[in-house]
């Protein structure tokens, strides 16, 4: 019964202090969309206005075209899987997955009977009479989902589910949600802080910077077409060139650089991912820009390397034992079908 | 190593364990063979003449009605401390209460002011308003029993996920659901030991009762202080005396059970 989430203006300030600026986000029936933004941005402030754990200062939320304003938590059909799985100490497994069906009226046996498919769905049907605390802390957040699942929620609200388990069981978590979703097609709204998580789980991602929504986009779209500087760096991204554009070309200390696809006369900063950056020696004609290797970090098999330019520094990211020396005289390539042009933000 | 730790750990543990017990339980030894002596003469070691006149005189001297009144004495301050506790700390432990300091030292202020000092003026204010003695004196000990169970329910809220309730909220329970399938049994544990603190207080007062009751409402204490300070019996005391130690005992054990279960 998964149903359209759409949110619509959603204000929220904490003693004077505004955290959701007026939020706008609509999740397709069936649907996942990360809401990804720093530490501390109201990313979870979200999640519970949805769930109805708390109260907007304005705006609405409707699910499946029904408007929740002022509807209790228990009869929104929003179940909330937090970053602790917060199972029942006092029920073993199977009852805790239970829980929903036992509060809402359903008898003892057809209610652990339902529960046992959804433990099963998770892929921890032996541990049914086990005690939580018995359990580790992958299958513990294995059983809150199969818990809120059980509630045969309209919206599915997941807040940082993931990010207090090792990078293994994170990555066996990761794929059990996408066989959750293709077998009973939740609507998800995804909370994360992790970039890889976002990409790896949703249909789009919306950025929330500043309180409000700077980008709600296809994982792709955010990182070569981000609409700001902002979502620019917040997605990592290194290369930056400020300018100004003219008859679609961006002007600038690297020269004229033709631009794929038009964009409004004036200051504009050029941005192109450091992944999509060639390095080819000083003297190649393609080159776009050349410069001094200033630094050369890790990054994993791939190495980032930071060439000083006449515009600054810019980064390109190397393949494993592709990375110049420290000092060497490197050419960098900006393909063009990769560039792309942001406003330049005011000063301050 | 890390195997060999905690078997150590645990050889040295069970020395003080075995003294401990020892600290609690010699007492008791003298008093089970009083309780089972008809005669112990001064210079044997165990007692001459073994019988079980001591229970009979003690049934004869009413220690069950005694006992009666004081299971339903303790019961009753138990419950109203209890939820009175439960309150209080909930209050103290997640709510913004104003002029803390000054709420907490009045909840602590029972502990310290000695009950008779209390009850003297009470009394006068009971008899004018012709409250019966054994509701007085439940109100006066319930009074005296809050700072043990709000202590207790206040470190139990202090530790209380509140995000456990909301979650099972938008699982679809309302609010009594929460209350009685997720609320109640996590603070089990404690509301148990609350009111097991909350019974002693009503089990083993003298004082409050002697002075309230003015000596007509007897209940297991009166009737030891009574035995013990008028026949010198000894037999006869230390069977009241056994019989004021075993519920308690027993409630303990059901306490500590209950709140392992709930540490699970």
């Amino acid at each position: 019964m998964s149903a359209e989430l759409r949110v619509e203006g959603l204000r929220r300030g904490f003693g004077g202090a505004v955290v959701l600026d007026g939020i706008d986000l609509t999740v397709p029936a069936g649907g996942c969309v990360a809401l990804l933004g720093p530490s501390g941005t109201g990313k979870s402030t979200v999640l519970r206005l949805v769930a109805g754990l708390d109260t907007p200062d304005a705006g609405r939320v409707t699910a499946g075209g029904r408007d929740l304003s002022g509807l209790a938590p228990e009869r929104r059909g929003t179940a909330l899987v937090g970053q602790r799985p917060r199972l029942f100490p006092h029920l073993s497994v199977l009852d805790n997955v239970a829980f929903p069906l036992a509060v809402a009226g359903r008898r003892r046996g057809a209610a652990r009977a339902e529960a046992a498919g959804h433990l099963d769905l998770v892929g921890l049907g032996d541990l049914a009479r086990r005690r939580p605390a018995t359990l580790s802390g992958g299958q513990e957040q294995r059983v809150a989902l199969a818990r809120a699942l059980a509630a045969n929620p309209a919206v599915l609200l997941l807040d940082e589910p993931f990010s207090a388990l090792d990078p293994g069981v994170r990555a066996e978590m990761h794929r059990l949600l996408a066989d959750l979703r293709s077998a009973v097609s939740p609507t998800v709204l995804l909370v994360t802080h992790d970039r890889q998580e976002a990409a790896a789980l949703a249909d789009t991602v919306a950025v929330l910077l500043d309180g409000r929504i700077a980008q709600h986009d296809a994982v792709e779209a955010l990182h070569t077409r981000p609409a700001s500087l902002a979502v620019h760096r917040f997605l990592g991204g290194l290369v930056e060139v400020p300018g100004r554009v003219e008859d679609g070309a961006h002007v600038s200390a690297l020269g004229r650089l033709v631009l794929p696809c038009p964009a409004p006369a004036g200051p504009g900063v050029l941005v192109v991912r450091q992944e999509a950056v060639g390095l080819v020696t000083a003297g190649d004609p393609a080159a776009d820009a050349t410069g001094a290797v200033g630094r050369v970090a890790p990054r994993g098999a791939r190495s980032l390397v930071e060439v000083t330019t006449a515009a600054g520094t810019l980064a390109a990211e190397a393949g494993p034992g592709l990375a110049p020396p420290v000092g060497a005289t490197v050419g960098l390539v900006l393909p063009v079908a990769q560039r792309w042009v942001v406003a330049q933000p005011a000063a301050g | 190593m890390s195997r060999v730790a905690p078997a150590r750990r645990r050889a040295g543990v069970a020395p003080r364990v075995a003294l401990l017990l020892a600290w609690f339980a010699v007492p008791l030894v003298p008093l089970l063979l009083w309780a089972a002596a008809d005669r112990w003469s001064y210079p044997a070691v165990l007692p001459t003449d073994w019988g079980t006149t001591g229970w009979r005189q003690a049934l004869d001297q009413g220690a069950l009605p005694a006992l009666g009144r004081s299971v339903l004495l303790g019961l009753a301050v138990a419950a109203l401390a209890t939820p009175a506790g439960a309150m209080a700390g909930r209050a103290l432990a997640l709510h913004r209460v104003p002029a803390r300091r000054v709420v907490e030292a009045l909840l602590l202020a029972p502990v310290a002011v000695p009950p008779f000092a209390v009850v003297m003026g009470l009394t006068t204010l009971a008899l004018r308003l012709a409250i019966p003695a054994g509701a007085g004196l439940v109100v006066v000990l319930a009074v005296s029993a809050v700072p043990y169970t709000v202590f207790v329910m206040r470190a139990a809220y202090a530790g209380h996920d509140v995000g456990m309730e909301e979650e099972a909220r938008t699982l679809g329970a309302g609010p009594r659901a929460v209350l009685l399938r997720v609320h109640l049994p996590l603070l089990a544990p404690a509301l148990a030991t609350a009111a097991f603190l909350a019974f002693l207080v009503g089990w083993s007062d003298y004082v409050v009762t002697l002075v309230v009751g003015g000596g007509r409402l007897v209940t297991l204490p009166m009737l030891v202080g009574a035995l013990s300070s008028a026949t010198g019996n000894d037999a006869v005391v230390a069977a009241v005396s056994l019989t004021a130690v075993l519920p308690p005992l027993a409630l303990l054990v059901a306490t500590a059970l209950l709140a392992r279960r709930g540490a699970r």
